[in-house]
């Protein structure tokens, strides 16, 4: 098959803009200054393959350029405005049109055939994009965000970064990456590894990398979390999750209410005996857990119970409620801490990693 | 000592018109003597072969003849050859489909498979350009596709069925995805043959390294008792001259024996070159964690190699079992010092523990039920139960 090229130096082409702003199909983002039909910057909409819809033109796609300058557009702040950063209304509105526009920006990725240094350039902001908002839209309900979505999509530009990455090392006579690029990838690496905490897959992968990734120092520790994990030695993994820097860690704590759950459910063997107690600042130091009020919480969803004074644990295997659901994913606050102390746009364009 | 084309063909032509299935993949092998006659290397040899053969055995013949042409170029055209290798598989498939009620062309089928995996395999090591996996994986598609064809033949008798074919198939793909890290491909093809009425009725040496492969994707599904007796299967019905084999069966019937309890005897392990286990078998033993992580960090491209490493890994807990095993016949008591456990783990070398990981270490032994008993936190002591407090790990 031919290769398509796209023509459109914009970040949206002038038909669907028309067409869009007759229409007034416009996203609250894409108006200027949040003013009602007025027309600000538009973006190219995603839209499926169909069966009965034609090739796109190149006038209809963008170029590499202008793909580039898309996704930067979208996690970035310009003068005076950033989607990315918007506190007028909920992050959860940013995500959808930020989500949309750089689904149309990978659909473009895949019709034009881009070769795996492109693919990668595009697609890892993505998977950054994708990794934050897992986290950072978790309490949400499920009307305002989908955790099942977000999680295949980002497995799935996961996947296609990796994929790159092994056929870039496939061609002997690529030129050599800069260390930036190796440096992204290690933290690319790093995020696989920890989105499929306990997959054996995934560590198998981890054990065949070539060995500037293994020597990372962030990849170290994530996989070193990896192998505690698979051998169930839940205190290292849990101990390792707030050493991770901010993206990475944010991932962790997608996982961190399954692991607790594991736990509880050891020491209700483990402590198991009615004359006997756990203080809560013990469980309070291992399960990761910042308050008595988040200890309560767990403990009530599976049924364990706290002594009259509240000051300590007593556990019982029989009692563990083994078929309650995994308490949603929180925000906790050795994550908070560290997102506080970035600034987004410059994480998520990879420019700073740790 | 070779003939011409001509001769070349009308053995073809002779081995397909007595329905000889072994001497047809014989003379359609990469393998057999014929590929080293020059007479053979045509570019363009349809017309000469449409003189022979009908289609679509034609079209097998003539892809056979190019990568044969192609191998034969200085460098060997791998890509090449690989594409007319596809093209003489895709031939096959047809064949197959004309060929009803008959399955005397399984050999041709192994034969023309089993180059193509072997002509990807050399593409992969020798040609740049795609990702790593790819061309495998695109041989494997070709596999599939006769697969299928033989999957489907429900309709012939037991001794005419092409479904006789699946094993030998399903293990030519569980080759590919086992190298390219693609396991979860495996479970249709398991299912397939588990579902087949005559699954014990495939040859032996099929069976065999079907079990091998079946109990390498069981272990790695953490279900190790599958996997035990697959790959125990496989390694007392291979003959004793397939050495090699046995050994690699043993690379993963051993650790995973191990993970249920069973340490293998050091005659064994020296008779396969595997005395690595017997290492590790002594360390976990011992309970000495020092030195079995020191194994594990000496052999780490071994065990990776193998597939194994985490496997191995794994045994982790059965060394911090037995050390623990240790302090309480030291001690003699039923009432454990959790600072003993400490010591220990910090006396065998582990000097970045804490008392928090010690009790998490033992309150996972208990629950995973190596260690009967309980711990109390005020009196920070391991109880454990009179009877029988370190049950034994193969019960």
């Amino acid at each position: 098959m031919a290769q398509v090229r796209g023509s459109c130096e914009r970040f949206c082409p002038d038909g669907e803009a028309k067409m869009r702003i007759r229409e007034k199909l416009l996203h609250y983002f894409e108006l200027k200054n949040g003013q009602k039909n007025t027309p600000g910057v538009l973006v190219k909409e995603f839209t499926r393959s169909a069966a009965d819809a034609k090739m796109p033109l190149p006038q209809e796609m963008r170029t590499e350029a202008a793909l580039t300058k898309t996704v930067e557009y979208l996690l970035k702040e310009q003068e005076l405005f950033s989607i990315i950063l918007d506190t007028r209304k909920p992050f959860n509105l940013a995500y959808d049109f930020i989500f949309d526009r750089l689904r149309a920006v990978r659909r473009e990725i895949v019709i034009q055939m881009y070769d795996a240094r492109q693919k990668i350039r595009l697609l890892e902001p993505i998977v950054m994009f994708l990794a934050y908002s897992r986290y950072r839209l978790c309490e949400e309900s499920i009307e305002k965000f989908d955790p099942k979505i977000c999680n295949q999509h980002l497995q799935e530009c996961l996947t296609g970064v990796l994929c790159c990455y092994d056929e870039l090392e496939g061609q002997a006579s690529s030129k050599e990456p800069t260390i930036r690029e190796l440096e992204r990838r290690c933290y690319i690496e790093s995020l696989y590894q920890v989105f499929n905490l306990g997959s054996p897959e995934s560590f198998a992968r981890a054990l065949t990398l070539p060995d500037f990734v293994r020597q990372d120092s962030i990849f170290k520790l994530c996989f070193a979390i990896c192998l505690a994990f698979q051998q169930r030695n839940l205190y290292r993994v849990l101990m390792g999750f707030p050493q991770l820097p901010h993206i990475l860690c944010s991932v962790a704590a997608t996982k961190l209410q399954a692991i607790r759950r594991s736990l509880l459910q050891v020491f209700t063997h483990a402590y198991n005996n009615k004359q006997l107690t756990v203080p809560v600042p013990y469980l309070l130091r291992l399960l990761l857990i910042d308050s008595p009020a988040g200890l309560q919480d767990q403990c009530r969803h599976y049924n364990i119970s706290f002594t009259g004074d509240r000051k300590a644990v007593q556990f019982n295997k029989t009692d563990f409620n083994q078929t309650a659901e995994l308490l949603k994913t929180q925000h906790e606050r050795f994550v908070e801490s560290k997102l506080k102390r970035i600034y987004l746009p410059e994480v998520l364009l990879l420019k700073k990693l740790n | 000592m070779f003939g011409t084309v001509n001769n070349y063909l009308s053995g073809v032509l002779h081995s397909a018109q007595d329905c000889d299935g072994e001497s047809l993949g014989t003379h359609l092998s990469l393998r057999d003597v014929h590929v080293q006659n020059h007479n053979l290397y045509i570019a363009q040899p349809e017309k000469l072969v449409d003189r022979f053969l009908k289609p679509p055995l034609d079209e097998v013949v003539s892809a056979h003849m190019k990568v044969l042409y192609h191998l034969a170029q200085e460098p060997p055209g791998y890509m090449e050859a690989y594409t007319q290798q596809a093209a003489a598989c895709g031939a096959v498939v047809r064949l197959l489909q004309q060929l009803k009620d008959e399955n005397w062309c399984l050999p041709l089928m192994y034969r023309v498979c089993l180059d193509l995996r072997y002509l990807a395999q050399a593409c992969e090591k020798h040609c740049r350009g795609f990702t790593p996996g790819h061309v495998l994986e695109k041989a494997a598609d070709c596999m599939m596709a006769c697969f299928r064809v033989c999957a489907a033949d429900g309709r012939a008798s037991e001794e005419d069925t092409k479904r006789l074919g699946m094993m030998n198939l399903v293990n030519q793909l569980f080759k590919i995805y086992f190298r390219i890290n693609k396991l979860h491909l495996c479970k249709p093809l398991i299912r397939a043959i588990d579902n087949c009425v005559f699954k014990d009725s495939f040859p032996l040496p099929e069976q065999i390294t079907y079990k091998y492969f079946v109990g390498r994707r069981a272990m790695f599904d953490s279900n190790y008792q599958a996997a035990v007796q697959d790959l125990s299967y496989a390694f007392s019905n291979c003959p004793d001259r397939f050495a090699s084999n046995k050994r690699l069966i043993l690379i993963y019937l051993v650790p995973v024996k191990m993970l249920l309890g069973y340490l293998p005897s050091k005659s064994l392990l020296q008779r396969y070159d595997l005395l690595l286990f017997h290492d590790l078998a002594l360390a976990l033993k011992a309970g000495n964690v020092n030195r079995f992580d020191e194994i594990v960090r000496d052999q780490e491209l071994v065990l990776i190699r193998s597939g194994i490493y985490l496997l191995v890994e794994k045994l982790k807990f059965i060394v911090y079992r037995n050390l623990f095993k240790k302090v309480f016949a030291i001690r003699q008591t039923h009432q454990l010092d959790m600072g003993d456990f400490l010591s220990a783990l910090q006396f065998v070398g582990l000097t970045d523990v804490s008392l928090d990981e010690t009790h998490c270490i033992v309150a996972n032994l208990i629950y995973e039920g190596k260690i009967k008993g309980y711990i109390s936190h005020a009196h920070n002591k391991l109880v454990v139960s009179k009877q029988n407090p370190f049950p034994s790990m193969s019960s």
